[in-house]
């Protein structure tokens, strides 16, 4: 594809920073644990595998938390973790943020603000909210003029553009079930994950309606949990002797509206540009890529972005499911941990479980779940009923 | 902050200085959209610029208060208590003939009958002296 002026300027991050650490701690159902404490658990586990002490942190970037909503998260969790980083911001693009934690710590490390940053996330959605705050998460999401005094869920803004598709693209609710039983499937081969029985298209379109078209067992998951990456300059990443980092070699965004009634189409979405940056800037393009991670908090989420990140045509995510393609064998394995779907949601943090799945596949950690020769990922999260995109293209040293 | 206590009492409208007219508006029945007199821009929601081209000069007209579902999605799982008792509800994606679209729920008639292009009408439903909510029915023409 033709490289735009992002991925052609000298200045680019591609390839300038790299994962050097992972960690994840116990999801699902995690009595006894805080959002802070879970993201804690993975931080240490996180610099334990970059072989870093934690006070060469100097960047912490983390996301918001439900459970525990202090205005600053990263500052509170750095005083929990004992560091005092001289980099440091709590970002909130709902469910986009996992990826724009990472593109702003490449760029924050490229730009010379921070060389380690932590990118970090935790919640406890399943055992950790006060009744009060699971009311506020529920009442307090959409706005509050124009669209909750109509009692409109934050499911209900995914569940109208989904409608949609369907009525524009012939998209069924088979369709809509089978990337319910694929994330079963991956899941079920995940260590930890919480969602591992067997699961079939009429159980999923016999689980009862959520909100139109979405039954039960088309929504994500809900649950406590939380993840941790180290992340740091491609130099530094050399002479840590890391084994196989993992390069941040593209980020993308895009925000087209806040209101669902101001989204310029319900089937088109700010993936398409958030995307398309994201390629260029890596200088990839969709059909090179060998492992993905696609935000999916209902079943059709994950098809309209498989069309929208270009893995398939637009229309035809359906099919593609149904045929196969996002699974192994496949032309593009996806959600290989089982997803929000399947493995866990912990709200803002349930996409750094993609990046987590998807560094693992990229330095061939996944065991049977394995996407053989996966050297090129990309990972996409959202939010917001679609008005924030982003995405992050990683690799192996190969695909520098 | 809504308290547990008042779970049951569904969210309304607080006017701010960009929106007191439009709920002044339906107090009396009528659905103000902003006309921009530079660019010709049609806004439901309520702003001191234009989206477009960021002119001031915006200028209230009543709706006709007729329009179509762009979508729409029948709940059955109410964000909160407020809302149980409801269920199912239409949620609806309304485009206006003006153009613009907005969110209202349907009021009255079975919400499973909704459907993508149904054809629908404005029905102001007065919640409280205060706020009047703009909802909308089916209609038969189409």
């Amino acid at each position: 594809m033709a490289l735009s002026n992002a991925s052609t300027r000298r200045d680019s991050l591609r390839g300038k920073t790299a994962i050097v650490g992972a960690g994840l701690s116990a999801v699902g159902r995690v009595p006894g644990r805080s959002a802070l404490g879970l993201a804690a658990d993975a931080t240490y586990q996180a610099i334990a595998d970059a072989g870093l002490p934690k006070s060469q942190i100097d960047g912490v970037l983390a996301c918001h938390a439900f459970a525990a909503p202090f205005h600053r998260f990263s500052v509170a969790l750095s005083e929990y973790l004992g560091i005092q980083p001289t980099f440091s911001n709590t970002l909130q693009v709902s469910g986009a943020t996992a990826a724009t934690m990472f593109n702003t710590a490449a760029a924050a490390i490229h730009g010379g603000l921070a060389e380690t940053v932590l990118v970090v996330g935790g919640d406890s959605l399943l055992t950790g909210l006060s009744p009060e705050l699971a009311l506020r998460s529920m009442t307090e999401s959409r706005d509050q003029q124009y669209e909750m005094p109509f009692g409109i869920p934050v499911a209900n803004t995914f569940a109208m553009t989904m409608q949609r598709h369907m009525k524009e693209f012939g998209t069924t609710s088979e369709q809509l079930a089978q990337v319910a039983v694929v994330h079963r499937e991956h899941a079920r081969r995940t260590p930890g994950a919480q969602m591992t029985e067997p699961l079939t298209v009429r159980q999923v379109l016999d689980s009862g309606w959520v909100t139109t078209p979405y039954h039960k067992l088309d929504c994500s998951l809900i649950s406590d949990g939380g993840a941790a990456f180290i992340v740091t300059s491609a130099k530094r990443a050399k002479s840590l002797g890391v084994a196989r980092p993992v390069y941040i070699l593209g980020g993308g965004e895009c925000y087209t509206h806040e209101h669902v009634f101001l989204m310029p189409s319900l089937t088109t979405t700010g993936a398409v540009q958030s995307g398309q940056r994201a390629y260029a800037m890596a200088g990839y393009s969709a059909r090179d890529i060998d492992v993905a991670g696609v935000y999916d908090c209902f079943t059709g989420t994950v098809i309209m972005m498989l069309e929208d990140l270009g893995f398939c045509p637009k229309g035809e995510g359906g099919r593609f499911v149904e045929d196969g393609q996002m699974t192994y064998g496949g032309s593009i394995p996806c959600n290989t941990h089982g997803g929000l779907l399947s493995f866990a949601h912990s709200g803002m943090p349930g996409a750094l479980f993609h990046f987590y799945e998807v560094v693992n596949q990229l330095r061939g950690r996944c065991g049977e779940r394995q996407v053989a020769g996966a050297e090129l990922g990309l990972v996409h999260s959202l939010g917001g009923g679609f008005a924030t995109n982003a995405t992050t293209i990683l690799g192996t040293e190969a695909t520098l | 902050m809504i308290h547990p206590g008042d779970a049951h009492l569904k969210p309304l409208p607080q006017p701010d200085p960009d929106s007191g007219a439009f709920w002044a508006g339906l107090k009396h029945g009528r659905l103000l959209l902003q006309h921009c007199l530079v660019c010709s821009q049609v806004q439901v929601y309520q702003q001191s610029r234009c989206r477009l081209c960021g002119s001031e000069r915006l200028e209230h007209r009543a709706a006709s208060g007729r329009g179509h579902v762009h979508s729409y999605s029948v709940v059955y799982r109410a964000p909160g208590p407020a809302f149980k008792q409801d269920t199912p509800y239409a949620v609806l994606l309304v485009e206006l003939e003006e153009g613009p679209w907005m969110i209202s729920s349907l009021l009255g008639g079975d919400p499973m009958a909704v459907a993508i292009d149904a054809t629908v009408e404005l029905v102001c439903d007065p919640v409280d002296a205060r706020i009047t909510l703009p909802r909308f029915r089916l209609t038969a023409r189409r």
